[in-house]
């Protein structure tokens, strides 16, 4: 476990993951008392990715749960494995054949049958999914309740049952209580408000798109060798895409591929027929794109003005000539 | 400090934000597990524990520094800018220490404020002022004018009057034992300035609990009234919160949508098949079959009326609508006020709100410079898109239903009654106007199956959570 939060901020680093003190303080906060962490957010600012770097930064093995509409409990708890009993029944024709031997009524059968029914019915037969696999699990584990907002509101209820006490009753076979109190994160986009009595056993945590300091420190150290100052230029252009009202902003990801790209395509400025060029890695809709557009093309004038005027002599004033000088 | 936060807590419950006594508890284990000196840390604890829906996040921002750093920086500031007043030349330790060794063999009784005024104490003087401030009731203070009354309260509260006599008292006395007369001179100053701060102190404290106070005010009012208040009287400010009140409403409709949907979904085992699926194994029922019951998502058909008196309902309702937009198999919207015209491909292009804001000026189908003519535009739409209209379409039509004394051809209304699953109608006036003045209501009623008076979000989003039933 972690013993300051400094130290939950270090060793995430470790783990390449940037953090702030807000969120390393409640990573530290989960640790020490126990709960479980709603974090929410808008889209690729790195909600799952944490509960990774946490797993990874405690040496914990992480279970993911991934949620979806129609999400039920055979799916996210157990399920009885239907055709192998069958396949059973199938096989043990015979002793099933001796058990019910002399018996006259088909009453009597079926209940001779069914005192031995625990055999079909025992941990044999049972599919564990991610949640009984992080209860039963022999060593501690991270469990990733990921996207819960994609959930129904009955699969939420039922998750909040597992959570108030770490047990799980199987009727057949019994209650089965967890040998080590997994460490929960569950991650929202905010698709639906999750509930009050849910959201009262967690912590909160609420993480933004970065700062412009923070997204460059997660540049540097996710595209590692890209140049100082074009690295500046693809951040401070992306913090100022998201303040235009998109559809879909920008997120962390799309910040990383478009760095990879422009690496790719040996850049070393932004101008504005390449960043023409490479908008699509950024933005998604059409409607977007046209948009960010208009703003883009001013702020980059406004750039290269702004340079000009600081260093007149370093810059060829002729036509292309900032171009040129990628070839040199 | 417990019962500091405790305070704090009831704070933020004032302001809307919902907090349980369990949370409570847990901010308190959390604080447990920290240095309390860091403020950030200290702010981000509670804020993990207790404040939940992101939301309420600004409010807490705002409030916590009220609360927590407002006053507490305010007082060091006070102090700080007393001991800055007096003087380059003036050496604050060597006095202090001087003082130090005359006190040692000094016979004197002075009370807690007097001697936190002369140890310059900051957080024994903030403390004693809270005291104050709660025993003079300063959390009752409701306007501007109060200011002074209750400043003056606090300061008999905590005895000032005395303590400032103890150490007029205790400069004589120091005289007397013969503490030289330039550096009396000098503690003379730095008491009297303290004694300023603490003033001034005192009147900030009473201020910023002014400032809470209306800060609970002002908060309450926006979540509370804001879904009740009237769509006639919306200034541009809350229409442009509303958005936010509507989205929280939409989702929750839609919470409740999905819940129903997937009771209706689980299907019914169905044998034949079942037997079917299974004829490679021997008839042996591997694999079982359920039988999907088809759902039926309604079809909409929505008829704004965008003429200023009656836009405000439009626009929300249009926001409902398309955010509730997976409740429906599909939606067209149309805009009239005499001429009427479709305006479903706006929302396919632009977000939401850009739609809605080029709808309310017509669209570009339609003029809406014209006095509202309903039997023009029913006609229209009978003429034009009365094709479209199935038994599994609902049309909701949003108006006031005044008509200026056009024809009002209720027949086309009856018409597109026939063939729709239903038609709804919302209008912002109350049934008792209906029909009176230049409002045909009365004349469209018979052909309605619902209709509905809408004046505020609340009775809107019960209107939506029928529509999408
Ligand atoms: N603070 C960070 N430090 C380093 N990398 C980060 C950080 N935040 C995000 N990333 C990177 O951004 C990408 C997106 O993160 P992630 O998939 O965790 O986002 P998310 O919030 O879960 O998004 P979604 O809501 O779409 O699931 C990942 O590749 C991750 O490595
Ligand atoms: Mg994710």
């Amino acid at each position: 476990m972690f013993d300051t939060v400094d130290e939950v901020q270090k060793r995430l680093l470790d783990q390449s993951y940037i953090c702030n003190k807000n969120i390393a303080t409640v990573v530290f906060l989960a640790s020490k008392l126990h709960k479980p962490v709603l974090v929410e957010g808008p889209a690729g600012v790195g909600k799952t990715e944490l509960g990774r770097v946490v797993a990874r930064a405690l040496g914990l093995s992480m279970i993911r749960l991934q949620c979806y509409e129609g999400l039920d409990e055979s799916k996210a708890l157990y399920e009885w494995e239907y055709s192998k009993q069958l396949l059973y029944t199938q096989m043990l024709r015979d002793k099933i054949g001796e058990v019910i031997e002399g018996t006259t009524s088909l009453k009597e059968a079926a209940e001779r049958i069914a005192s031995q029914d625990d055999v079909f019915f025992s941990e044999r037969f049972i599919v564990p999914r991610p949640l009984l696999k992080a209860i039963t699990s022999d060593s501690p584990v991270l469990l990733l309740i990921d996207e819960v907002d994609k959930s129904d509101p009955e699969f939420e209820a039922f998750l909040l049952e597992v959570l108030s006490d770490y047990t799980v009753s199987i009727p057949e076979i019994g209650t089965i209580h967890a040998k080590h109190l997994p460490l929960v994160f569950l991650t929202s986009n905010d698709a639906r408000e999750m509930t009050d009595a849910l959201k009262r056993r967690c912590l909160h945590l609420y993480i933004d798109f970065p700062t412009e300091e923070e997204e460059l420190s997660i540049l540097n150290l996710k595209v590692p060798g890209m140049d100082e100052r074009l690295a500046r230029e693809v951040v401070s252009l992306i913090q100022n895409v998201r303040k235009l009202d998109l559809k879909k902003t920008p997120s962390i990801s799309e910040t990383l591929d478009w760095a990879r790209a422009l690496i790719a395509l040996n850049a070393d400025r932004l101008e504005p027929e390449l960043v023409e060029a490479t908008m699509s890695v950024i933005l998604k809709h059409q409607g977007d794109i046209r948009k960010a557009q208009a703003e883009l093309n001013q702020l980059l004038m406004q750039k290269t003005a702004e340079a000009r005027a600081q260093a007149p002599q370093a810059v060829d004033p002729s036509p292309g000539g900032a171009k040129k000088s990628v070839l040199h | 400090m417990q019962q500091k936060i405790v305070e704090f807590t009831n704070l933020l419950r004032k302001a809307g934000v919902r907090v349980s006594v369990a949370e409570a508890l847990d901010a308190f284990m959390a604080l447990d597990e920290l240095s309390l000196d860091d403020r950030e840390l200290f702010k981000d604890a509670m804020r993990t524990t207790m404040v939940k829906r992101s939301d309420d996040i600004p409010t807490y921002d705002r409030l916590f520094d009220v609360f927590w750093s407002g006053f507490h920086d305010l007082l060091r500031a006070q102090l700080a800018q007393a001991v800055s007043g007096l003087g380059g030349d003036f050496d604050l330790d060597e006095l202090l220490e001087r003082l130090r060794e005359v006190l040692e063999n000094m016979d004197v009784d002075l009370s807690d404020l007097a001697q936190s005024l002369l140890g310059m104490d900051a957080n024994r003087i903030e403390q004693l002022i809270r005291q104050a401030g709660e025993a003079a009731g300063v959390e009752g203070i409701q306007n501007m004018l109060q200011i002074g009354f209750f400043s003056r309260r606090m300061l008999e509260q905590m005895n000032f009057e005395g303590a400032a006599g103890e150490l007029r008292e205790l400069l004589e006395q120091l005289r007397e034992e013969g503490f030289p007369e330039e550096r009396l001179q000098q503690l003379a100053q730095l008491l009297r300035a303290m004694q300023d701060a603490l003033r001034r102190a005192v009147r900030g404290f009473t201020e910023l609990e002014l400032d809470q106070q209306n800060h609970d005010y002002l908060e309450r009012f926006r979540r509370e009234s804001l879904a009740e208040k009237s769509f006639y009287n919306l200034t541009e400010e809350d229409i442009r919160k509303m958005r936010e009140v509507v989205e929280r409403l939409a989702q929750k409709l839609k919470a409740v949508v999905s819940m129903r949907r997937r009771r209706q979904r689980k299907g019914k085992f169905d044998l034949k098949q079942t037997m079917r699926r299974n004829l490679g194994h021997g008839g042996l029922p591997f694999e079982l079959v359920f039988r999907q019951r088809k759902r039926e998502k309604p079809k909409l058909m929505i008829l704004c009326d965008i003429s200023s008196s009656v836009s405000n309902v439009c626009r929300f309702m249009l926001q409902f609508t398309y955010s509730l937009q997976t409740a429906f198999t599909k939606i067209r919207s149309f805009v009239f006020v005499a001429e009427l015209g479709e305006v479903t491909s706006l929302f396919r292009d632009n977000d939401v709100y850009n739609a809605i804001d080029q709808a309310m000026d017509g669209g570009d189908v339609i003029n809406p410079y014209t006095r509202s003519n309903f039997g023009m535009a029913f006609f229209t739409f009978w003429r034009d898109y009365l094709a479209a209209v199935d038994h599994r379409t609902t049309v909701v039509v949003i108006g006031d239903a005044r008509n200026n004394y056009n024809d009002p051809r209720a027949w086309c209304l009856r018409e597109v009654q026939k063939k729709a699953r239903n038609v709804i109608w919302i209008n912002p006036e109350s049934p008792g106007a209906w029909g009176f003045g230049d409002s045909v209501m009365d004349k469209y009623l018979p052909y309605c199956d619902l209709a509905e008076e809408c004046r505020n979000l609340k009775q809107l989003s019960r209107m939506v959570d029928r529509i999408v039933l």
